[in-house]
C-alpha cells in the first residue's frame, strides 16, 4: 500500500536563502508524525509545500502514490494541473497556526463552506455532517456566531472541524496552539489527541515537545533545512544521538520524563466556551 | 437710505391692507375669484390664513410660485447626478482596481496613470474638461463621417460649417455627461480605495481557502471581494460624500440646477413697477442648500452605517 504522503528530496529557497535541502520522508496510514526542530529550521514550509501552499524549487511531493504534477512557467515552477491540485487539496485537512477562519462566515457556514463548494456534496448532508464535527470539538453551541466572537482557543477546534469536515485523507497541523493563551492550549490539544487516537494519518508541527512526545508515533526533527532524526518517540527523545537534537531538547526545557497534559474535565471546557 | 428700507418690504406689506397676500395666494386663479367671500369656501387655503395670520399667507404663495417650484423641481437634477455619478463612479473604481492589481504591466501602468492623473486634475477642470472634449471628439467623428468637402464648401462662412455633424446638448444630455465625469474623477478615488481594500483582506483567510482546494475564481470572489467591501466602506463613504459636494457644480454645465436657481432667486429683484421687491437674498437661499446637503450628508452616513453593520457582520466589532 502506498504511503499518505511521500515527499522526495524537496528543495526551496526563499531568495538567497536555503529554506529546505533535500528532504523525503513518508508517512504511512494512521501514523501521527511530529515535525520539530527550532524556528527557521524549515518545518512549516515543509509543511506548506505538502498542499503546495509553497512549492518547491525541486523535488516532488506524492500523495497515495499520486504525484503532483509540475511546470516550470514563466513565474518558476508551479502545479501544472489546476484541476488535481485542488481534487489532491480537497483531502488535506489544514490547521493553521492563526486560524485563517472566514471573517465573514458563521462557524457553522465555515465548516461546511468547502464541503458544499469544493466537493459540491449535498447541503442537509453536509449540515449534519459539520453539526456532529462541531460536537466532536466541543463548540456546537458555537455554531451560529462569528469567528471574531470566540476565543482564541474556540476558533482554533472550529478550525479543526473545519479540517475534519472534508473527511481529509491527511490532517496538516502547523503550530496549532502557539497562537494561543497557555490556559487555551489545552482544549486544542485535547482535540487533537482524540483524533490521533482515532487512528486519523496527522502530521503536527509543534513547539510543544511534551506534546510532540505524548500524542507522536513518529517524530521528525529538522535543522537547517535538512532531516537530522526521523524516529520512533522512544528513539528521538530518549536517545537522542545528534548533538544538535540534544541541544535543541535542552533549549525546549524537555524533560526526560515528561508530564501529561491537563486534562480537560466537563466543568473548564464549560468555563472556556 | 430709508427709501431703500421700505422699499425691502415685499409688496405684500406695502400694499393696502388687505389684498396683496390674496392675489399671491391666487396665483393662476382667475382675478375675479378674490372677490368673493371666504365664507364660500373657494379658495383651499383660507383656512390657513385663518389659523396663521395674513404672512404665512404671503410666503406660501412667495414660495409657491412658479420659479420657486421649478427650483424645487431642480434638485432631482442633483440627486440624479449623485445617484449615476456614483454609480459610474463604482464601475470606474472596480475596472481601475482590476487594472492596479493586473498582472500584465501595461494594464497596470494604465490603472496607475488613471487614478494618479484623474486624482491630480481639480474637479472642476475636469468636470469642464471631459464633457466639452467627448462633445467636441464626436462632433469631429461625425463630421469625418457625414461632411463631404463640398458641403462645407457651400457652408462657406456660417457657422456651424456642416449643420450634420452638429450636436446639441440639452440638459438631459448634460445631466449625462456630468454624471459621466463625476464617474470619472470619483472612480480614481474608487479604483484606490478598492486596491487598498483587496489588499487589506486577511491573506491567511484566502491561504486556507487555496489549502482547502478552492478555485482561483472562487478564492477571488468568494472570499477576496466579499470581505474587501468590509474594509472599503469607510473609504468609499468618504468618496461619496466629496461626490456629493461635487454635485454642486452641475450649473456650470448649463444644467438648471439647484444652485442656479438659488442664485437666480436670490438675486435682488427689481421690478420697474414694483420698485425693489428684495435685496440680495442670495445667502438665504445659500442657506438652504446647506442645510440640504447636510441632511444628505445625514442620511447617507446613516446609509452606510447600515451598510457597514450588514456587510461587516461578524468582523467588524459590534456595539
Amino acid at each position: 500500500m502506498a504511503a499518505v504522503v511521500e515527499i522526495k528530496d524537496v528543495y526551496k529557497r526563499f531568495g538567497s536563502l536555503e529554506v529546505l535541502c533535500g528532504v523525503s520522508f513518508a508517512a504511512q496510514a494512521g501514523e501521527v508524525i511530529s515535525l520539530i526542530g527550532s524556528s527557521g529550521s524549515g518545518k512549516s514550509t515543509l509543511l506548506r509545500c505538502i498542499n503546495m501552499l509553497e512549492v518547491p524549487d525541486e523535488g516532488s511531493v506524492l500523495l497515495d502514490g499520486e504525484e503532483i504534477r509540475m511546470k516550470t512557467g514563466r513565474r518558476g515552477r508551479e502545479p501544472a494541473d489546476e484541476k488535481q491540485l485542488r481534487r489532491i487539496r480537497s483531502k488535506l485537512g489544514m490547521v493553521f497556526q492563526s486560524f485563517n477562519l472566514w471573517a465573514h462566515m458563521t462557524i457553522l457556514q465555515n465548516v461546511m463552506e468547502a464541503p458544499l463548494r469544493v466537493e459540491k456534496r449535498d447541503v442537509d448532508e453536509v449540515r449534519d455532517e459539520a453539526i456532529a464535527m462541531l460536537e466532536k470539538v466541543g463548540i456546537a453551541d458555537k455554531a451560529h456566531a462569528y469567528p471574531a466572537q470566540l476565543s482564541g482557543g474556540q476558533q482554533q477546534r472550529a478550525a479543526i472541524a473545519r479540517a475534519l469536515c472534508i473527511n481529509p485523507a491527511l490532517m496538516l497541523f502547523d503550530e496549532p496552539t502557539s497562537a494561543l493563551d497557555p490556559e487555551l492550549e489545552g482544549e486544542v490539544l485535547r482535540v487533537i489527541k482524540d483524533l490521533a487516537e482515532e487512528g486519523r494519518t496527522m502530521l503536527l508541527v509543534t513547539h510543544d515537545m511534551d506534546f510532540a512526545k505524548e500524542v507522536s508515533d513518529r517524530v521528525i526533527f529538522l535543522h537547517q533545512g535538512m532531516i537530522e532524526e526521523n524516529g520512533t518517540v522512544a528513539d528521538v527523545f530518549g536517545k537522542a544521538r545528534s548533538e544538535r537534537l540534544q541541544q535543541f531538547l535542552a533549549a525546549a526545557g524537555h524533560s526526560q520524563q515528561g508530564h501529561p497534559i491537563p486534562t480537560i474535565t466537563n466543568s473548564n471546557r464549560e468555563s472556556g466556551l | 437710505m430709508a427709501g431703500e428700507r421700505e422699499s425691502s418690504v415685499p409688496p405684500a406689506h406695502r400694499d393696502s391692507d388687505n389684498g396683496f397676500w390674496k392675489t399671491a395666494l391666487s396665483l393662476g386663479e382667475p382675478a375675479d375669484r378674490s372677490h368673493e367671500g371666504a365664507q364660500c369656501g373657494v379658495r383651499p387655503l383660507d383656512w390657513l390664513i385663518d389659523i396663521f395670520g395674513e404672512d404665512l399667507g404671503f410666503w406660501l404663495g412667495y414660495l409657491g410660485n412658479g420659479k420657486h417650484l421649478a427650483w424645487y423641481a431642480s434638485f432631482r437634477f442633483t440627486i440624479l447626478a449623485a445617484i449615476f455619478g456614483a454609480l459610474i463612479g463604482l464601475g470606474f473604481g472596480l475596472g481601475g482596481a482590476g487594472l492596479l492589481r493586473a498582472r500584465f504591466r501595461p494594464l497596470r501602468i494604465a490603472g496607475l496613470a488613471y487614478a494618479n492623473i484623474v486624482r491630480g486634475v481639480p474637479d472642476v477642470l475636469f468636470f469642464l474638461f471631459f464633457p466639452l472634449a467627448f462633445e467636441q471628439l464626436v462632433e469631429w467623428l461625425i463630421s469625418t463621417q457625414v461632411c463631404s468637402p463640398e458641403a462645407v464648401a457651400a457652408r462657406a462662412g456660417s457657422w456651424p460649417p456642416c449643420m450634420e455633424a452638429n450636436w446639441f446638448l440639452s440638459t438631459t444630455e448634460y445631466l449625462i455627461l456630468a454624471s459621466v465625469s463625476l464617474g470619472i474623477v470619483y472612480g480614481a478615488f474608487t479604483a484606490n480605495v478598492i486596491n487598498g481594500a483587496m489588499n487589506a483582506v486577511p491573506k491567511g483567510q484566502l491561504e486556507a481557502a487555496r489549502a482547502y482546494g478552492f478555485s482561483r475564481n472562487q478564492v477571488f470572489w468568494r472570499f477576496q471581494v466579499r470581505q474587501m467591501w468590509i474594509y472599503a466602506l469607510p473609504g468609499l463613504s468618504n468618496v461619496w460624500m466629496l461626490l456629493i459636494k461635487s454635485t454642486s457644480l452641475l450649473s456650470l454645465l448649463q444644467i438648471p440646477d439647484i444652485v442656479l436657481w438659488a442664485e437666480r432667486l436670490g438675486a435682488p429683484n427689481f421690478v420697474p413697477t414694483a420698485g425693489l421687491v428684495h435685496p440680495d437674498w442670495r445667502w438665504r437661499y445659500y442657506l438652504v442648500l446647506f442645510v440640504f446637503y447636510i441632511i444628505l450628508t445625514f442620511l447617507s452616513e446613516r446609509g452606510f452605517a447600515w451598510l457597514r453593520e450588514r456587510v461587516g457582520r461578524g468582523v467588524v466589532a459590534e456595539g
